[in-house]
């Protein structure tokens, strides 16, 4: 079915699924069927940010200061993290948009993916400040082997869903050579395409941030790189947001609360389902092998944290309706969840600005005058 | 009656059971009782916290965002409206 911008025909959008439908006309939401993702349009606006509003300048001086161990793991983190939102800040767009039948879905997906682009845009942020010349770190995103194994993984399942949707928008269901390659284009097919990518996409914000953030959070323990730990509890608290969304679309499908066919691609596909997330977790534990190969940093190894990715990965796959297959209960990061904490209930005073509403609220230049009207 | 109690009976299984008070939330009833349960963004969003119900209501103090099951609750956004029985993944 060709896409069209404006959908000329009448639908009721309360009776389409969330993908694969007819084409989103009006972009109304003074009824929804999936009330969820304005709820979650509205959250995610509220937690607005821009990178300028972090002060990291105190940063560089604390970078000269890491072992060069230690620089390894904070640098590759930065690059992983950039090419995680150099994906999620396109491809939710080019994958979903086109296939979306839901206005309040189709505002997500766009309001998701902005936020992501302004995560990608604060890595520039922090590297700029690190070195007068960033470069040699982003051209090696695309040339490092370490990365490139996890971009191919990544982006795998998006590209086979773009793929299978061009060749059904423009040409229809049937058998198609491309390039001397038949492509078997029918509804099962695509659907079955859109339920795996979904998957991938949900193990990306459930597991594949969480090494580099650990990382982040044990330099910030210590005191060190404390502006960037300040971006990334912001991006870590979008991404638990987008995490949520992706659940719920997969748990509207398998709950048959959607579309009938999707719940039973989801119950046929559920075993690679299951794969896909193992595959996510076996994969950032061999990032973490790679981050820890020239040394460990001060309260943080490899093997705690590969536990804390096993522990993580249990709960969230829990929450989409997979066994938890790792044997541990509790969590072997247990300062994790301080960061990850939404600011305004901190318990630290100093940290108990709710930066939802602030704008411009962190500044660790303070000189003397600002105590001048403080008595003992 | 119940509006008048100040605090409900938690079963927690496998656990034992805490007297958690109704002005705060359920998650920070149970960790003042020494019980520790994951959480993340404390305020519905994430889903962290989920924890199965098996007994009782709860009412919401924010609107839970994140995906519950019919039997699940968001205990960091969420007080005990009777006793409860629940289980908490330890």
């Amino acid at each position: 079915m060709k896409y069209t911008t404006f959908n000329q025909e009448s639908t009721n959008p309360l009776v389409e699924p969330m993908f694969f439908g007819n084409p989103v006309n009006v972009a109304r939401y003074d009824q929804q069927k999936h009330a969820i993702f304005e709820k979650l349009i509205e959250k995610q606006i509220s937690f607005f940010w821009r990178p300028e509003e972090v002060d990291v300048s105190r940063d560089r001086v604390d970078f000269q200061k890491l072992t060069d161990p230690e620089k390894h793991i904070f640098i590759s983190n930065l690059k992983y993290q950039t090419l995680l939102d150099s994906v999620q800040g396109r491809s939710p767009n080019i994958a979903f948009l086109p296939i979306i039948s839901l206005p309040e879905l189709e505002t997500w997906v766009e309001t998701w993916s902005f936020f992501e682009t302004i995560h990608s845009r604060s890595y520039t942020h922090i590297l700029r400040n690190l070195f007068s010349d960033p470069s040699e770190i982003f051209e090696d995103i695309v040339v490092n082997e370490e990365i490139k194994r996890r971009a191919a993984d990544i982006s795998k399942y998006y590209d086979d869903l773009i793929f299978a949707t061009q060749l059904w928008q423009t040409q229809g269901e049937g058998i198609h050579t491309v390039d001397g390659v038949a492509h078997t284009i029918n509804m099962y097919e695509l659907k079955k395409k859109l339920f795996l990518c979904m998957n991938s996409v949900n193990a990306l914000e459930a597991i594949r941030f969480y090494v580099s953030f650990a990382c982040t959070f044990a330099f910030a323990e210590r005191k060190l790189m404390e502006g960037n730990s300040k971006i990334i509890r912001l991006i870590a608290r979008d991404e638990n947001l987008h995490l949520s969304s992706t659940q719920h679309v997969l748990n509207l499908w398998a709950k048959g609360k959607d579309d009938p066919d999707m719940a039973q691609i989801a119950e046929e596909c559920k075993d690679e389902a299951r794969e896909i997330f193992m595959n996510a977790v076996e994969q950032e534990k061999q990032w973490a092998d790679y981050l820890f190969k020239n040394g460990s940093m001060l309260g943080l190894n490899k093997e705690i944290l590969c536990q804390y990715v096993e522990y993580i990965a249990n709960q969230r796959m829990s929450a989409i309706g997979l066994d938890a297959p790792f044997d541990i209960s509790s969590n072997p990061l247990p300062w994790m969840n301080s960061y990850l904490n939404s600011d305004n209930v901190q318990v630290a005073p100093q940290e108990s600005e709710i930066s939802s509403y602030l704008v411009g609220q962190i500044d660790s230049a303070v000189s003397e005058d600002d105590f001048a009207d403080f008595e003992l | 009656m119940s509006n008048e109690n100040p605090s409900h009976r938690i079963d927690i299984v496998d656990v034992g059971a805490i007297d958690a008070p109704t002005d705060k939330t359920l998650l920070s009833a149970l960790e003042s009782a020494n019980v520790h349960i994951h959480y993340h963004c404390r305020e519905g969003f994430c889903g962290a916290c989920r924890t199965t119900l098996i007994e009782g209501e709860v009412e919401y103090t924010t609107d839970p965002l994140a995906f519950i099951d019919d039997d699940e609750i968001l205990p960091c956004c969420c007080v005990a409206k009777t006793p409860l029985k629940i289980k908490v993944p330890l």
